[in-house]
């Protein structure tokens, strides 16, 4: 991998994390048009990023941690002044219990309410949060993140629960 | 609706398709390195024009107060374009962005923006001072000499600025202490990930 020339790396981040790289955009910004800069952004930063890699982590790493930091970069700069509206895992389970009374309509809605509490999470609760859905272990978060496993494992467990809570009753009205 | 369930739903979403060719995103590349040379180059523009200005009254003015506040605010002027040209620069070199971890990088990030807003009164709003306040002291002399209450007016003008500038610091005291608080949340994060490595 380290031979290869920035190009090639970048049609293979691409090909491969292309639409996780999608997802993470929407994730990070509600507005489809700020969206669309967003997603343009990340795949700027990780072509420019991909001259230098040298193979010290692992391709997938590399994709998630520019996607992450270009995403939190980004959102900072929108959101300077009211950074402190983001709250944590622990306080999500909250705040979206008052739209407990909203009947889920499909699976549709599903996603658009799972974005809809992403959104408002603090980074690195939505860096973790995106990695369990994502698919990867408590390694490789702990890997892009910068927390530890064990660390790692415990907002899971969180994040499961928050989930199972959040998403059960949705389901079981569309069904 | 199981996790595993949810998992799917998400991941199902989204299109591999990339929103730039690669033509494209070699411009975009070229056109940030292009923005960045604008702005520096404002930067210059606008230091062109001031500090000749200053440099002026500094070397044609009579009062010898007046030319030390000039020659002051000429000097501050170099200053701060070099500090905002050098604080510009600062900005994430591509590869630092896959180099740290997510933790690491945001507090980087949010270092830096701490550390703009708190310095604000050494490297942008003080240096200007001086000048200002040696100006202001050149312009009131005189006056006291004709009548005190004349001097005591021309001291007036200063209240607007200093009313400014107050207010800017203040908003930045608030502004900073909130950067901080997200700091510690993170290094404390941090602190935790690195016991539970060691434990």
């Amino acid at each position: 991998m380290e031979g290869k020339p920035q190009d090639e790396r970048y049609l293979e981040a691409a090909a491969e994390y292309g639409a996780a790289l999608h997802r993470l955009a929407a994730a990070y910004e509600a507005d489809l048009d700020k969206r669309r800069d967003l997603l343009q952004e990340v795949h700027l930063a990780l072509w420019r990023s991909l001259a230098s890699f040298d193979g010290r982590c692992s391709l997938r790493t590399w994709v998630y941690r520019v996607a992450h930091n270009a995403a939190t970069s980004y959102v900072i700069g929108q959101r300077r002044s009211r950074a402190s509206a983001w709250i944590s895992l622990e306080e999500v389970a909250a705040v979206a219990d008052s739209a407990e009374g909203e009947q889920a309509a499909g699976r549709r809605h599903s996603v658009d309410r799972l974005l809809a509490l992403i959104q408002q999470l603090k980074p690195l609760d939505r860096q973790v949060i995106l990695s369990y859905l994502e698919g990867l272990d408590a390694a490789a978060t702990a890997e892009i993140t910068g927390i530890s496993p064990g660390n790692v494992a415990t907002k899971i467990h969180r994040i499961k629960n928050l989930l199972t809570q959040q998403f059960q009753e949705g389901v079981r009205d569309a069904e | 609706m199981q996790n595993d369930d949810i998992r799917n739903l998400w991941q199902a979403q989204g299109s591999a398709d990339a929103p730039l060719t690669l033509e494209e995103l070699r411009k975009k590349g070229e056109k940030f390195r292009t923005k960045v040379a604008r702005r520096n180059l404002r930067e210059y523009a606008l230091m062109a024009l001031m500090v000749p200005y200053f440099s002026y009254f500094a070397w044609t003015s009579h009062l010898p107060l007046m030319r030390v506040g000039n020659g002051l605010l000429a000097a501050a002027l170099f200053y701060i374009a070099y500090q905002l040209h050098r604080r510009a620069s600062a900005s994430p070199a591509p590869g630092e962005l896959a180099w740290k971890n997510c933790v690491a990088f945001h507090r980087a990030q949010l270092e830096r923006q701490r550390d703009a807003l708190s310095g604000i009164w050494t490297w942008y709003l003080g240096p200007l001072i001086p000048g200002f306040a040696t100006i202001t002291i050149a312009i009131a002399i005189p006056l006291f000499h004709q009548s005190i209450y004349a001097g005591l007016l021309s001291l007036t003008w200063v209240v607007a600025p200093a009313l400014v500038l107050w207010r800017v610091a203040w908003i930045n005291r608030g502004a900073t202490a909130k950067l901080q608080r997200q700091i510690d949340e993170l290094e404390a994060t941090e602190r935790s990930s690195d016991a539970g490595v060691r434990q």
